[in-house]
This record gives structure tokens, C-alpha cells and sequence, in this order.
């Protein structure tokens, strides 16, 4: 058997807390439409802009909003760590004198860091929109829920009707092509600043006359190639065997090929 | 002035109290254990290992019956198919009297950055397939592959399709170009060959995207979902033990995502018919032996039509598809799900066997 709360990421009760929190926000914000405010034609929109505010906050310090990418945003550290410590600072000259970066290297690192910030700038335009559009949404589907008597239930249909409007309004934008291509570009230049990280860092082991990445999987790829030959032996008087019973049709996965190197991504 | 005569504050101490409730039972819930069903570890390749259940007391023996290879997929971990008695597909196997076996593909680390699809699909799968039918002293086993392990399969039994007698897929994308498919989408853009360059993706990126396909939802409104009045402690442990799964996601050899992520999302080659395994094209065509695919109609992650599509590409004559009416979780756990999918597979294998 195994046993939770083995990930760190793993903490239900703090993951409650907080939503429960943000949700005790969104009541103070909205209040609850009482059945005599709730009449036909009652203008709910100073809501929306308190609504959007709140909504847009989250948006921007949610990991799980473009997850994929926020890892390198240095200023964001969380869960998705992915793509690593995208630490600005990393691109200091190395302290090694024959060793040290080029200046030319720790340029190419900054000019990331600071495409990185210009496309979450972007990033945050499409949150802005997102939220404003979910607020009008729910402000404009509001008259038709609001007038229960206020208890929490209500309130928590309430709530489902919120998430409702923002989900959908979430939905429209990240579909669209400008917000994928966006989000592929954030990712792409975030991986590009993390392999000019290791980059740094190789040149630093090799200053040790440690073994660097590049060493280890070329290392690596002959292991594989011998274990691919081994198996290959290994398998032949099984194929014997096999065509040996099945005079008529040999097995499509055991037919004999030349080895090619194969292509990668 | 504002709009509404506010009478939250009312509430607050209402709210203050069930909030207090439920964060005592998501606390009491700690201790709950997940995988419920006895395995033992029969062979292993890298990080990769090949479980075989034990029968239960109770379940009838079949005897002759095919064993059944659970392939799941990379990017999860296979015990959400035995999280907890009531709601375990494994289990219900068992009970049918089905030898069950199990891959789990462990956690990939810098050492193995460079596994390929090939080497899983190959040297793992392959392996295990090998070691059951040796095993078994069989010349076929039935394969059930779930989400990504089901693409797996496919590619398997198209290469291999002596080996493989019934193929059940579950959640299984075989169209990665229909127009509700968000996560397609999303990655279209990414530069692979940098992905792959940058090392290993660890689980907390690929869960991350995953849950950024519905934040709002899947973030927020499940847990205060739990203040309704009707959870109590039991429904509080199941909510654990799920949140547990979703949140306990392996890291991903850097090559084999980038290829996955390059061959499936991006190019489409499973049914545009230019995949190749290993040097060797993977023919959906060659798949002549009885599949059944079960997909939900509720999927976020694998829109319905990305699996109903497979009928279109195989060769078999013997195709069963059916959609569930639940979500892509929700096929694993659902208590709906948890009666109907075994059913469902247990009759159906049990009509080719």
C-alpha cells in the first residue's frame, strides 16, 4: 500500500484553505442579492469591476493558469517548476578565469529573461480580457439567479454560476490562435533559457574536468545501442524457434531488419 | 450605494463552520492508503515494471483464459485503477477471474532522459508482452491500454498483431486534430527539439497544464465544492485519494515527450498513416483482431471525437465503441464508471475468449 502526501505538491487541506478563502472574498464582494434587491431590471454592473479585479489577480498568480510556463518566471516560483530556476541573476560571468562565460553568452541568457517578461506582459493582457469579459457574463446572468434567501447554499449556487461565466470566458480566449501561439512562445523561450543555463553550466563542470550532460548521454545512447544489439541476439533463436512452428507466416514484430539510425522528434 | 442589500455577512458564520468541518476531515484524511489489490513485481526493464495480481480468494478460476496487460499512460500513475475497493477496475477484473498483470513505468530520471518511444514501446511493453506469453507458454494475451498507454497499444499490436488477441482502449486519443482539442492546440507551437534539449519535464509542468485547461474548476470550485453540506468523511477520504492521483504525476523522459508531443499533437502521423516505430511504419490499418474503445463524452483532455475516430483506421472487423456519459477522471473512478467499465470489458472479452 501505498501512502499520500508523499509529493510535496500534495496538500489538500492547504489547497482547500485557500480556495475556501478566495471564495469568502468573492462573497464579500458580491454579497448576497436579497429577493427585494433581486427585481427584474436591476443594474448589477458596479459589481463587474470588483469581480474582474479579483478574477485577474488570481489569473496572474495562478500557476495553473499557463502552468506550462510560468516556471520561468523567476518571480513566480510554485509548483510547476518545470523548466527550472530561470534565476535572471545566473547570468553573471562564472567564477572561473579560463573558464568564465563569455559576455556574448550572458547576453544571449539576459535577452531571454527579457522576452520572457515582454510575452508575459502579453500574457497578462489576455488574463485582463478574460476577467472582464467572465465579470460582464455573470453580471448579466445574474438577475435571473439572484433572489433566493440568503443562505449558503444559495450562495454556493452562486459560486457555480461564477465559475460557470469564467470558465467559459477562459475558455474563448485560450482557444484562440493569437493566445496559442503566444502560450507556445513562452514555452519555447522558456526552454531556450534553460538550456542556455546548462549551457553555463557545462562550461563550468568541464572547467572541473567533470563529465558534462552532453558526455553522459553520448555515453548513455552506446549503452543503448549495445542492450538494442543484445536484445537483437538474445531474440534470434526465439524467431528460429518461432518460424520453425509457423512455417507458413512469420511474426510481423520479429522480421529481420537492418538497423538504421533512427530519427529523434 | 451598492447593488445588492448585503446580507453575506449572515453567512459567515455558517461558513466559518463548515469550512473548520471539512478542513478537520481533509486532515482526519491523511492517513488514507491507496491500491487496494495484492500485485507482485515479475519483471522489470529500467525503471519499468511488470506487476501480476494475485487472484482473489473469491474470484472464480478461468481456466485457459488469456492473461490481460494493462499498458496506462506516462504521464500518470497506473494505481488510479485501484485506488480503493469500490472504485477499482482491477479489482472488478479479479473478481471476473481475468490473470491480471500491470505495467508501471516508474520515474524516468536524467539517466534516462533519452528513452525514446521506441524503447517503450519496444523494449518495455515488448518486454513485458515477451515475458507473459512466456510465462503463460501463450502466443497471445489481451492488451488493455488507458489514455496514452492506449496509443501505446495501438502501436504495439499494429507492429505485433500476432501477439495481441483483444485489444480494449480506454480514454485513448487516436485523432489528435479535432477542433475541441484544446491541449492540441496549445502545443502545436512547441519547439520539440528545444523541449527535448532542456532535459526531463517534470510531472508538476504536465499536471500543471493539464489543470490550466479548466483552472477556474479544477483548481478552486472542487474544493469548495466539498463545503456543500453532504460531504462527509467518507466522501472526503475518495476526494483524497483523487487528489492524491492527480498530483503524484511521474516525470517525463525528456525524448520520448518531445517525440510523443511531435509525432501525435503535431504532425498527426497515427492517422495520417507516417508513424514509424523503430524504422517500421505503424499501419492502424494492420489491427485486424476485436478492439473496443471506450471514451468519455465528457472528456476534457481526450475530446470523444479523438477516440471515436479510431473506428476509421483500423483494420479490424470486430470494432465495439462506446462513449460514457462521464469525464476523462471520471472513467477511472466515477461510481457509475466503476460498475459499467468492467462490465462492459469482462462481457465483451469474455464473448472473444
Amino acid at each position: 500500500m501505498e501512502t499520500p502526501f508523499t509529493s510535496a505538491a500534495f496538500k489538500p487541506d492547504a489547497a482547500f484553505a485557500s480556495a475556501a478563502e478566495r471564495f469568502f472574498e468573492l462573497l464579500k464582494t458580491v454579497g448576497m442579492p436579497s429577493a427585494a434587491a433581486a427585481g427584474a431590471g436591476r443594474d448589477w454592473s458596479s459589481l463587474a469591476g470588483p469581480l474582474a479585479g479579483q478574477f485577474e489577480q488570481w489569473l496572474k498568480t495562478s500557476q495553473s493558469a499557463g502552468a506550462w510556463f510560468a516556471a520561468a518566471n523567476a518571480a513566480s516560483p510554485g509548483p510547476a517548476a518545470g523548466f527550472g530556476a530561470a534565476q535572471a541573476g545566473f547570468f553573471g560571468p562564472l567564477p572561473l578565469g579560463a573558464g568564465a562565460a563569455p559576455q556574448q553568452d550572458a547576453q544571449r541568457g539576459w535577452d531571454l529573461v527579457a522576452r520572457l517578461a515582454q510575452l508575459q506582459g502579453q500574457l497578462a493582457s489576455h488574463w485582463s480580457e478574460i476577467a472582464n469579459t467572465a465579470a460582464r457574463r455573470f453580471v448579466a446572468r445574474l438577475g435571473a439567479a439572484a433572489g433566493g434567501a440568503p443562505t449558503l447554499d444559495n450562495a454556493l449556487q452562486l459560486y457555480e454560476l461564477w465559475v460557470s461565466c469564467a470558465e467559459e470566458s477562459y475558455a474563448a480566449t485560450v482557444r484562440r490562435d493569437d493566445f496559442c501561439r503566444l502560450q507556445a512562445e513562452l514555452a519555447n523561450t522558456s526552454a531556450a533559457l534553460l538550456v542556455e543555463q546548462r549551457r553555463h553550466a557545462e562550461t563550468l563542470v568541464r572547467a572541473f574536468g567533470l563529465p558534462t550532460r552532453n558526455e553522459v548521454d553520448a555515453l548513455y545512447a552506446q549503452l543503448k545501442d549495445l542492450r538494442r544489439q543484445l536484445a537483437e541476439l538474445t531474440d534470434a533463436p526465439r524467431t528460429r524457434r518461432a518460424g520453425a512452428q509457423r512455417p507458413a507466416a512469420r511474426p510481423a514484430g520479429n522480421r529481420p531488419r537492418k538497423r538504421t539510425r533512427k530519427p529523434r522528434a | 450605494m451598492t447593488p445588492f442589500a448585503t446580507d453575506a455577512e449572515a453567512l459567515f458564520p455558517e461558513l466559518a463552520r463548515r469550512i473548520a468541518n471539512t478542513l478537520a476531515r481533509l486532515r482526519q484524511a491523511r492517513g488514507v492508503t491507496v491500491g487496494c489489490s495484492a500485485k507482485r513485481a515479475v519483471w522489470n526493464c529500467g525503471k519499468t515494471t511488470l506487476y501480476q495480481y494475485l487472484p482473489l480468494g473469491e474470484a472464480p478460476a478461468r481456466a485457459g483464459a488469456r492473461p490481460v496487460l494493462i499498458c496506462f499512460a506516462l504521464v500518470n500513475r497506473p494505481y488510479v485503477l485501484d485506488l480503493q475497493p469500490d472504485r477499482s477496475l482491477v479489482r472488478r477484473l479479479l473478481v471476473a477471474g481475468l490473470s491480471l498483470y500491470l505495467i508501471d513505468w516508474g520515474d524516468p530520471d536524467d539517466a534516462d532522459r533519452c528513452l525514446d518511444l521506441e524503447d517503450y514501446i519496444e523494449r518495455h511493453l515488448g518486454g513485458c508482452v515477451r515475458h507473459i506469453l512466456d510465462s503463460h507458454a501463450g502466443e497471445a494475451l489481451d492488451l488493455l491500454g488507458v489514455c496514452q498507454g492506449g496509443v501505446l497499444s495501438l502501436c504495439y499490436t499494429a507492429l505485433h498483431r500476432r501477439r495481441v488477441a483483444n485489444l480494449v482502449t480506454l480514454t485513448t486519443p487516436v485523432d489528435f486534430h479535432t477542433p475541441d482539442n484544446l491541449l492540441s492546440k496549445w502545443v502545436r507551437g512547441l519547439d520539440t527539439e528545444l523541449l527535448m534539449r532542456s532535459g526531463n519535464v517534470p510531472g508538476e509542468v504536465l499536471n500543471g497544464l493539464f489543470l490550466s485547461l479548466m483552472p477556474l474548476r479544477l483548481t478552486q470550485h472542487k474544493y469548495v465544492r466539498l463545503l456543500t453540506g453532504n460531504c462527509d468523511q467518507r466522501a472526503v477520504e475518495d476526494f483524497v485519494r483523487m487528489e492524491r492521483w492527480i498530483f503524484d504525476s511521474p516525470p517525463q523522459a525528456a525524448v520520448a515527450l518531445a517525440q510523443f508531443l511531435r509525432w501525435f499533437y503535431q504532425e498527426n502521423r497515427l492517422v495520417r498513416g507516417t508513424l514509424r516505430i523503430g524504422g517500421r511504419r505503424v499501419d492502424l490499418g494492420e489491427i485486424r483482431q476485436p478492439v473496443l474503445n471506450l471514451y468519455a463524452l465528457e472528456d476534457h483532455i481526450v475530446p470523444p471525437a479523438a477516440s471515436a475516430a479510431m473506428q476509421r483506421y483500423l483494420g479490424s472487423a470486430d470494432y465495439t465503441g462506446c462513449g460514457i456519459d462521464t469525464g476523462h477522471i471520471g472513467m477511472y473512478v466515477s461510481r457509475k464508471a466503476a460498475h459499467e467499465i468492467p462490465a462492459r470489458i469482462i462481457s465483451w472479452l469474455r464473448d472473444r475468449q
